[in-house]
């Protein structure tokens, strides 16, 4: 006898439970959708999300930190100090700029999103923007490249860094001739002759 | 010579042709097979593209999402791009396979979902041959998935299309049998085998439907009918010869493309034409519900009742998850089947007195 | 009725030519398969002879039933894709002499039936006999079809005596 009454309760619960769950979705058929239509509503980003970095280039003083911190190593920057005539102004928070920026780049395909090359520049030009949807087809357009300066402002720059470079290696070698004739006429003559 | 007296609406039709009067009566015939043929392979692609936005788009609200909205107003030409897609898709035939049985399964598969539609009444003159054993005709024809379903899964040579093919096989094996004495309980209450007569017998009024003039056998034996072949039609929560999460996709798992479609297509097919069958057996057919309505032609109310069917079917899918195999194998033989009995011998004593 | 006589051919070369396949058949898998093709076209021949409640229970229980208890019988079987199942000797004689004694009896029964030659120039008009076949089974024919209820409920206790736990 209790086995037979369990029979029929179980058939029972079985009924009850399937139109149960028959009214709850039912009822969620009409409920309002929770999906986003991602490409043409979006939801607002929080202010300390980390997305595409972005250098402020006219800010940058060249400093090196952020290349220096960057666990992975994504940041690739070269410097040419600038010449007496040069003048490139001041910096936001007032610091001169002493450094051209020939070369500012960044390989988001490498960067981790850790944040930490933001934190130490001194100018707070290098800020984490809301961008993040920039994928590309080749890999190499991932490498977002900051430079102000055109190819050939940047080959004349180079060019005349290097002249610059070799004028100073002439005037050092010159003084090494001077500092070796100083001391005695002996080291002098012997130099001389090679 | 020979000749049946059986109505059929293509036949008719094309009787009227003047212009076929040339054809012997025979080619006449065959012709108003391959037209009729050609029109439910239609209907049923129709229906499936359909009902699979549809099931997509309940499943979506039922889950608070939104289903399918990029292709067309609300992504109703999705299911059209996934046809388009599959159609061009290129038709991977393994190796290690037998290639004959492979091609030959869903050519089955889907021929006994489409030759079930010759017998259902869609109208009070619509019916392409109401045979006189109607019903017996869909339980045979629908026994013939079976073999379809293991040649599939024999001849992908890979384990979970055989164990899918297994299952398929002992599920649609066993709740035959409560199908079949649902439908008997029907058959008893019309006392006829022919899906028209079925239908005639209920007229008059909702009241005279047979899920409602036997009660409570009627209804018993239309809610047993309407499980009963939610599993045989392998539909959730009785999808087990397909679950995903266990046997990739049982017997279709090799199949891809246009021959996977198929299958898919026989799904659906099936789905309609259990649906139908449900209509004609239980619920009235192409009869109006109350006199008032009369207005609207039976077609119309036998569509709508046979779709409101069928989105019960996609609710339930959505709604319940899968069984185990004990607990299908408990609810066919020792709930349905006692239960089938029982609505048939209660209907038996009502016809005697 | 040339037309009619093409169907029929058709369908005759199916049944016949797909019963040679089961014997004939190397892979034993084939050769479930081609009975099912057979047993289809035997339900076809059923329909030429305007049997239509004999057609459909023939393919409800020869292939729904019987050819699916065979393919999970082959489905089972070790060498199912070996090329060679080459019965003994002792089966050859047992069935050599099944197969004899089948042919004799059908023989015997197709001589003695009184079969009735239609004439062929006049429309014969034929109805169903679903409803025939039901009142003779459950009058004329009560006797067999009771004694094969039985045989078939004394089947079901016994599998399900076979399947108890042995501890109960
Ligand atoms: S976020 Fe981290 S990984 Fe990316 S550039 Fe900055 S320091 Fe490097
Ligand atoms: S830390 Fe800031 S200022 Fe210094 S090099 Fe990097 S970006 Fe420029």
């Amino acid at each position: 006898m209790q086995s037979v009454n369990q029979y029929f309760l179980n058939i029972y619960i079985a009924i009850k439970s399937v139109l149960i769950g028959m009214s709850i979705t039912f009822r969620h058929l009409f409920t309002k959708s929770v999906t986003v239509q991602y490409p043409r509503e979006r939801l607002p980003i929080p202010g300390t999300s980390r997305n595409l970095l972005l250098n402020k280039i006219e800010d940058c003083i060249g400093c090196d930190q952020c290349v220096r911190v960057c666990p992975v190593n994504c940041i690739t920057m070269d410097t040419i100090k600038v010449f007496p005539e040069d003048d490139l102004g001041l910096a936001s928070d007032g610091s001169k700029k002493r450094l051209w920026l020939p070369r500012f780049d960044i390989d988001m395909a490498k960067c981790c999103y850790c944040g930490l090359c933001t934190y130490p520049c001194p100018t707070e030009c290098l800020i984490m923007t809301d961008e993040y949807e920039y994928a590309t087809y080749e890999r190499n357009d991932l490498v977002f490249k900051f430079t102000d300066l055109d190819p050939i402002q940047i080959a004349e720059l180079k060019e005349k860094d290097h002249i610059r470079s070799m004028e100073k290696e002439k005037k050092k070698l010159e003084t090494a001739k001077q500092a070796a004739a100083k001391p005695g006429k002996n080291g002098g003559k012997s130099g001389e002759g090679t | 010579m020979i000749q049946a007296e059986y109505y059929n609406i293509f036949v008719k039709i094309i009787d009227q042709l003047a212009v076929l009067d040339f054809l012997p009566p025979v080619w006449k015939f065959i012709l108003a097979s391959v037209i009729a043929a050609l029109v439910f392979f239609h209907v049923i692609a129709i229906f499936a593209l359909v009902a699979i936005w549809v099931e997509r788009k309940v499943a979506g609200h039922i889950q608070d999402r939104l289903g399918p909205m990029e292709t067309g107003w609300h992504g109703v030409l999705q299911t059209l791009a996934d046809a388009i897609k599959l159609l061009i898709k290129e038709d991977i035939i393994a190796g290690g396979i037998d290639r004959r049985l492979f091609v030959l399964a869903p050519v089955i598969v889907f021929m006994t979902a489409l030759a079930v539609f010759v017998v259902f009444p869609v109208g009070e003159n619509f019916i392409v041959s109401d045979l006189n054993i109607g019903i017996l005709y869909i339980v045979a024809i629908s026994t013939l998935v079976v073999p379809g379903i293991i040649m599939a899964g024999w001849s992908s040579n890979n384990k979970w299309s055989l164990f899918g093919a297994m299952r398929s096989a002992a599920q649609i094996v066993s709740y035959e049998v409560p199908v079949g004495l649902a439908i008997v309980c029907a058959v008893m209450a019309a006392g006829s085998l022919s899906m028209q007569t079925i239908v005639e017998s209920q007229a008059g009024g909702f009241w005279n439907w047979f899920i409602f003039s036997k009660f409570p056998f009627g209804f018993i034996a239309f809610f047993i009918y309407f499980v009963a072949s939610l599993a045989e039609i392998n539909r959730t929560p009785f999808d087990l010869p397909e679950a995903e999460s266990e046997i990739v996709a049982g017997y279709m798992t090799e199949y891809s493309g246009m021959r996977w479609s198929f299958f898919f297509l026989a799904e659906y097919g099936n789905m309609l034409a259990v649906g139908a069958i449900a209509t004609t057996l239980f619920l009235g057919g192409w009869q109006t519900p109350i006199s008032l309505l009369s207005f609207i032609p039976g077609p119309v109310w036998f569509t709508a009742k046979t779709m409101f069917l069928v989105f019960v079917h996609i609710w339930l899918r959505w709604t319940l998850p899968r069984l185990r195999v004990d607990q299908l194998m408990y609810m066919c033989w020792k709930v349905l089947t006692p239960f089938a009995f029982v609505s048939i011998f209660g209907i038996g004593l009502w016809m005697t007195f | 009725m040339i037309g009619k006589d093409i169907i029929f051919i058709i369908f005759a070369v199916i049944t016949v030519g797909s019963a040679a396949l089961v014997v004939f058949s190397k892979k034993i898998i084939y050769a479930a398969f081609s009975l099912m093709l057979s047993l289809f076209g035997v339900a076809a021949l059923f329909v030429f002879l305007n049997a239509d409640f004999l057609a459909a229970v023939q393919v409800i229980v020869y292939v729904g039933g019987i050819l699916v208890l065979i393919l999970f019988g082959v489905l089972l079987t070790v060498k199912i894709s070996s090329d060679n199942v080459i019965s003994h000797l002792s089966q050859r004689i047992w069935g050599s002499i099944a197969a004899v004694g089948m042919f004799v009896l059908i023989f015997i029964a197709i001589t003695r039936t009184n079969w009735t030659i239609l004439d062929k120039s006049e429309d014969v008009v034929y109805y169903p006999q679903s409803e025939a076949i039901g009142i003779q089974l459950l009058t004329n024919y009560i006797l067999p079809f009771e004694v094969a209820s039985i045989l078939l409920l004394a089947a079901l206790i016994g599998a399900m005596f076979l399947v108890r736990p042995e501890n109960k």
